[in-house]
């Protein structure tokens, strides 16, 4: 080595050092010197390390041995007792017989680079902790509505949904939605707020607000765009709960005024009755009051039922047992308006598992419904109400067929919602949605067929062992008064 | 018989629950009234054609067509668009919601000339209808 090269090699910005088959060091750097100390003769592994055998995986070794150069991360410790992450690249020296004699390592310190490194991946393992723990849902979609990330309380709800469509994921849907807040943003930039009701793995319909930002491409364009939703299923919850007691009060004082109405009457057509001794105004005004009165207990109960949403207590129910509780008030009803009812058990029916108290409510409101439907017919002479009780497995068949005032298909297809009546201020919109829910809750359906003026007709099919939609619960006997 | 004047007054009551039709027909003629009661609006307008009604006392909520929509036709038919007209309501906000975009659907017409809240105040209804002079 002429002097200049002499120069280039003691001044070069890193550790420079040269190894002998035996890993001793034959020659190094003022660098090297300066921070390892005067090392030549001793071996490398001691002077780096203070080991007392090659270290694994020796780089100076494997250029020994293959004749290549090789690379590697290297931690060393200096002679000032200091850790130096340096990285490593060896050459071979060879003879002019081509043997290797010799091994140049050069190690440049990339302390900073790995400072840099660990710190950048202590701040993205910060921000995926972050992104992961948010309790929202978020989800980030490319172009094409693929999601290309989702945190943990997404995928937790919605499954593993990485290179699925979002609109497949959120709304199980086969095409994009109609209205797509994500691909907006997409295109212009903005971000945007909107509500949606979407479904988990498990089908569970959950209200989001959901909030599109744009992720912005070094171009300053989207290229994503992250969706971040907050479950406000249970605010939803309790507004519609809110909204339903202020429909339940409505509709209750609705009912109540109604029904005064008819106590009204009854009471004027019994005291005029008794001032002119006029007994058949003093029977009339009676069956008012009495009418009125049942009608009262009936919409108390309904109301008492909705509000407390019991759960089913499952017994074996004999369905004579269940129309013998009710027959006669069903059957005094019936006659008072001149309507025609018969109950008709078959003998095979036998019992089925179900919650006696609630069979008998659903029955009771859609039995009267059908009175109702006959009173108010006024265009047929006679009027009938038949019940049919059978047995068809799986199912205890209840057969209510009338011939009252029938129903239209928008009347028809709304009688099971809450609230709905078409009796005007009789009704309080709670008989028949109570019934329907009951149906529902035991696992059975029930099916209207109606026809204006013709008349209706009710199927109710029960399960003959109840499959409950709601697991049964035991409930405290004290809160039953 | 119909269509003659028995001298007293003739109210037509419109209601599609027995009960009030019996309790308000016999307050009525009780009360010296002539009445005939009807339970759906078709009924209402059949009998308005032999009975020469100088009131008619109606249930805005019922069945089918509403008794608003028996006071648009009322009111747009020349031969009985002065009829005393008495709305008997339990539940207010039906005149106040569905009476306004009711009435300024059909502009012009005359609202109803009274209106009763249920339930129905007897003394309140005897006297409305004392004030109201016969259209005839």
């Amino acid at each position: 080595m002429d002097d200049r090269h002499e120069q280039y090699f003691q001044e070069m910005p890193c550790y420079l050092s040269i190894h002998d088959k035996d890993f001793r060091i034959i020659d190094a750097n003022r660098r090297f010197r300066t921070d390892f100390g005067e090392r030549i003769g001793d071996f490398c592994y001691r002077a780096y390390k203070q080991r007392e055998e090659v270290c694994p995986n020796c780089p100076v070794e494997r250029t020994f041995q293959d004749g290549k150069g090789h690379s590697s991360e290297q931690l060393l410790l200096n002679q000032h007792g200091e850790w130096v992450y340096t990285m490593v690249h060896t050459t071979p020296f060879r003879d002019e017989n081509g043997e290797i004699v010799a091994v140049m390592e050069m190690l440049t310190d990339i302390g900073e680079v790995k400072k840099l490194q660990w710190l950048l991946e202590r701040s993205q393992d910060h921000f995926r902790q972050l992104f992961e723990e948010v309790p929202c849902y978020i989800s980030v979609q490319g172009p094409d509505l693929k999601i290309r990330d989702a945190n943990r309380t997404f995928r937790e709800t919605f499954g593993p949904a990485v290179g699925n469509y979002c609109y497949a994921v959120y709304k199980h849907r086969d095409e994009p939605c109609l209205v797509c807040a994500a691909r907006q943003t997409l295109e212009d930039g903005e971000w945007r707020n909107s509500e949606e009701v979407v479904t988990s793995a498990t089908g569970k319909k959950i209200n989001v607000l959901a909030t599109m930002t744009p992720i912005l491409g070094p171009d300053g364009k989207p290229e994503a765009v992250m969706e971040m939703s907050a479950d406000i299923t249970q605010i939803r919850q309790l507004q519609s709960q809110l909204t339903s007691i202020g429909l339940l009060v409505g509709s209750i004082s609705h009912g109540i005024k109604g029904f005064l109405t008819g106590l009204d009457g009854g009471i004027y057509l019994v005291n005029s009755g008794f001032e002119n001794d006029d007994r058949a105004r003093i029977g009339k005004g009676w069956d008012m009051v009495q009418r009125n009165v049942g009608r009262i207990r009936t919409m108390v109960m309904d109301i008492l039922y909705y509000a407390k949403d019991r759960a089913l207590s499952l017994a074996d129910i004999d369905p004579v047992e269940v129309f013998a509780d009710m027959e006669s008030g069903l059957q005094k009803k019936a006659s008072d308006i001149d309507t025609e009812l018969s109950i008709d058990i078959n003998p095979d029916a036998g019992t089925f598992s179900g919650d006696a108290m609630a069979a008998r409510a659903m029955l009771m409101n859609v039995i009267e419904n059908s009175l109702d439907a006959c009173r108010a017919d006024r265009d047929k002479e006679r009027h009938f109400v038949n019940v049919d009780v059978r047995r068809e497995p799986p199912f205890m068949v209840f057969e209510v067929e009338d011939n009252g005032i029938g129903m239209d298909r928008e009347t028809r297809e709304k009688i099971f919602s809450l609230f709905f009546t078409s009796k005007g201020i009789k009704g309080t919109g709670l008989g028949l949605f109570i019934a329907n829910k009951i149906v529902d809750k035991h696992g059975g359906r029930i099916e209207v067929d109606s026809e204006p003026q013709r008349g209706t007709r009710f199927l109710i099919r029960l399960p003959l062992e109840a499959r409950p939609s709601v697991p049964p619960v035991e409930e405290p006997q004290a809160q039953e008064q | 018989m119909p269509g003659v004047s028995s001298g007293r007054k003739r109210v037509l009551v419109v209601d599609d629950d027995q009960d009030t039709l019996d309790y308000l027909s016999a307050l009525l003629v009780d009360n010296g009234y002539e009445v005939r009661t009807a339970a759906s609006h078709a009924a209402a307008l059949s009998q308005l054609e032999e009975f020469q009604a100088d009131a008619v006392l109606m249930d805005v909520m019922m069945p089918g067509k509403s008794g608003l929509d028996l006071l648009v036709k009322l009111r747009s038919s020349p031969r009985w668009r002065d009829l005393s007209v008495i709305v008997v309501t339990g539940d207010d906000r039906v005149l106040e919601d569905h009476g306004k975009s009711y009435l300024s659907a059909h502009k012009g017409l005359r609202g109803p000339d009274a209106e009763l809240g249920k339930p129905v105040d007897p003394e309140a209804l005897l006297r409305l209808l004392e004030t109201r002079p016969p259209m005839r």
